[in-house]
């Protein structure tokens, strides 16, 4: 399928004839190979649910963290190269806690997502004589959750730089089937229970284990806009917000029996 | 740096030399915030020593169409601050489609402030406008950054005589509310703008710095009426966008002596 790409697919920032950038195409490809992913918005927040592929009894399924908090109010889950999520969720939290401590105020989902995609592009890049910081695309696609002045929102980010806000998006090996089957189920008027139970469903459909708590991750943003008024002005009324929170095995046990 | 020059008695003396980059430039700036409104003034007197570099020079300055700067202390410095506060709520609006709002704004100028912590820019800002609750705010700074958001503040060459003055007006400090009454805690538009003028032609009459012209910016927040505007003379208005706050300029002579 790829002999005819011999010549372009070395260099990172080399187009084919065709205009293409293969090395970025390959990095899609990774993604394709990764556990699914899914993130479903609603009025009411955002949920994300993540395949964790325990691939030995020996294996502690507690140690593999597929979701990860970026900030408060937001977190992402991802799929492909897990390793090279790390810096791409280091760069989004250093982004987002440089916001807070210039602008005493939460960083923009949308943001985070441009800050994201603004690193994924710097591959190849490199001062006359020096060693280039990043040798070749990040082989990760995140789904990044947030909840912000404009309410609960979802991004996909891919290794090609771009962001895309969705209802409701699957990414990963199972993605096509899940995608589709999110597209029948997906209703403007969700509650994140049902979103909760939604994303579930739909891992179960594609995961080859029987989904249990050890082999899936879920995590939610309420939408519960908390001004920065609310906190610094009327102590009184500071409620508990809940903001991004990673559902331990007791809650997510709860949910996969309301199945 | 030590030279070795030679002193009357023919031993090398050492000899210091020095450069001082900073001048003051006079002048005075005030802001009140009310309800649902906030005022921002500053005179236009430029002067070094006993001598006037310009009757108009301008420390108030609109950033956007809900807050506005004022600047005091060496005007080089001012304007060279507020140039790079501009030019990064240009940036912040490019990368985050939407105006900065007063707090960010704040707390950016805090950062900038402190930036230069070892070679601060010499100036005093006070900072006023619209918060994103549709309250009038000022906040104010000093050279390094610490800021506080007030009610209101005098600052610069006439701020021991104005601050006073304001404390008296707008807190009601040392002043008893008649029985069975209490102060009110925002002022209206007419009454605070009768109180800008008042300090700025008293400050012009005692204080050699203070004079030439006089700047009032007025920025109303969304769904409050610009009537009580309607009975002053000179009244321009700065708004530029659709957002619904409102900003006028409001311009005056004071005394040239």
């Amino acid at each position: 399928m790829f002999l005819t790409r011999s010549e372009y697919d070395r260099g990172v920032n080399t187009f084919s004839p065709e205009g293409r950038l293969f090395q970025v195409e390959y990095a899609m490809e990774a993604i394709k190979l990764g556990s699914t992913t899914v993130g479903i918005r609603t009025p009411h927040g955002v949920v994300l649910a993540v395949e964790k592929r325990v691939h030995s009894p020996l294996l502690e399924s507690a140690s593999i963290e597929k979701i990860m908090e970026i900030d408060t109010h937001l977190g992402c889950a991802m799929s492909g190269l897990t390793a090279d999520a790390r810096t791409i969720i280091d760069h989004a939290r250093v982004t987002a806690q440089n916001h807070s401590f210039t602008y005493d105020e939460k960083i923009k989902v949308e943001s985070v997502a441009q800050a994201v995609c603004d690193l994924a592009l710097r591959f190849g890049e490199s001062v006359h004589d020096e060693e280039a910081m990043m040798s070749r695309p990040f082989g990760v696609a995140l789904l990044i959750a947030g909840n912000d002045e404009l309410g609960p929102q979802l991004y996909h980010t891919d290794p090609s730089g771009t962001s895309m806000r969705y209802d409701a998006k699957a990414i990963g090996s199972g993605s096509e089937a899940a995608q589709s089957e999110l597209q029948d189920k997906w209703h403007k008027q969700m509650t994140l229970q049902e979103a909760q139970i939604l994303t579930l469903r739909v891992l179960k459909q594609v995961m080859e284990e029987k989904l249990d708590q050890h082999n899936v991750q879920v995590a939610q943003v309420h939408s519960v806009y908390s001004h920065p008024f609310v906190h610094c002005l009327t102590a009184s009324q500071v409620t508990a917000e809940k903001g991004f929170e990673i559902l331990d095995e007791t809650s997510l046990k709860g949910v996969i029996e309301l199945m | 740096m030590e030279h070795s020059f030679a002193s009357p008695s023919g031993h090398p003396q050492p000899h210091q030399r020095h450069f001082n980059p900073y001048s003051e430039n006079g002048g005075t700036i005030l802001a009140i915030a009310g309800a649902n409104f906030s005022v921002i003034a500053g005179d236009t007197r430029q002067s070094e020593g006993y001598s006037i570099q310009t009757r108009y020079a301008p420390k108030v300055f609109r950033l956007t169409d809900k807050a506005v700067l004022a600047t005091n202390g060496f005007a080089a410095d001012g304007n060279m601050f507020v140039k790079k506060v501009r030019q990064r709520l240009e940036w912040y609006r490019h990368a985050h489609s939407k105006d900065m709002p007063i707090r960010a704004i704040a707390r950016l100028i805090q950062t900038m402030l402190y930036a230069r912590r070892f070679f601060p820019y010499y100036v005093y800002n006070i900072l006023g406008g619209i918060e994103e609750d549709g309250s009038g705010a000022v906040y104010s700074f000093d050279p390094v950054g610490s800021y506080e958001r007030e009610a209101c503040r005098a600052a610069g060459a006439a701020q021991s005589l104005v601050q006073p003055f304001l404390d008296n007006q707008i807190y009601f400090k040392n002043q008893t509310p008649a029985h069975g009454t209490s102060h009110p805690a925002h002022l209206p538009l007419d009454h605070v703008l009768e109180l800008v003028i008042d300090s700025f032609t008293s400050a012009t009459e005692r204080h050699i710095e203070v004079g030439d012209g006089l700047e009032i910016y007025v920025v109303l927040a969304k769904g409050s009426t610009p009537q009580v505007l309607d009975r002053w003379q000179g009244v321009t208005e700065m708004t530029t966008t659709q957002d619904g706050e409102r900003m006028f300029v409001i311009r005056r002579n004071l005394k040239r002596d």
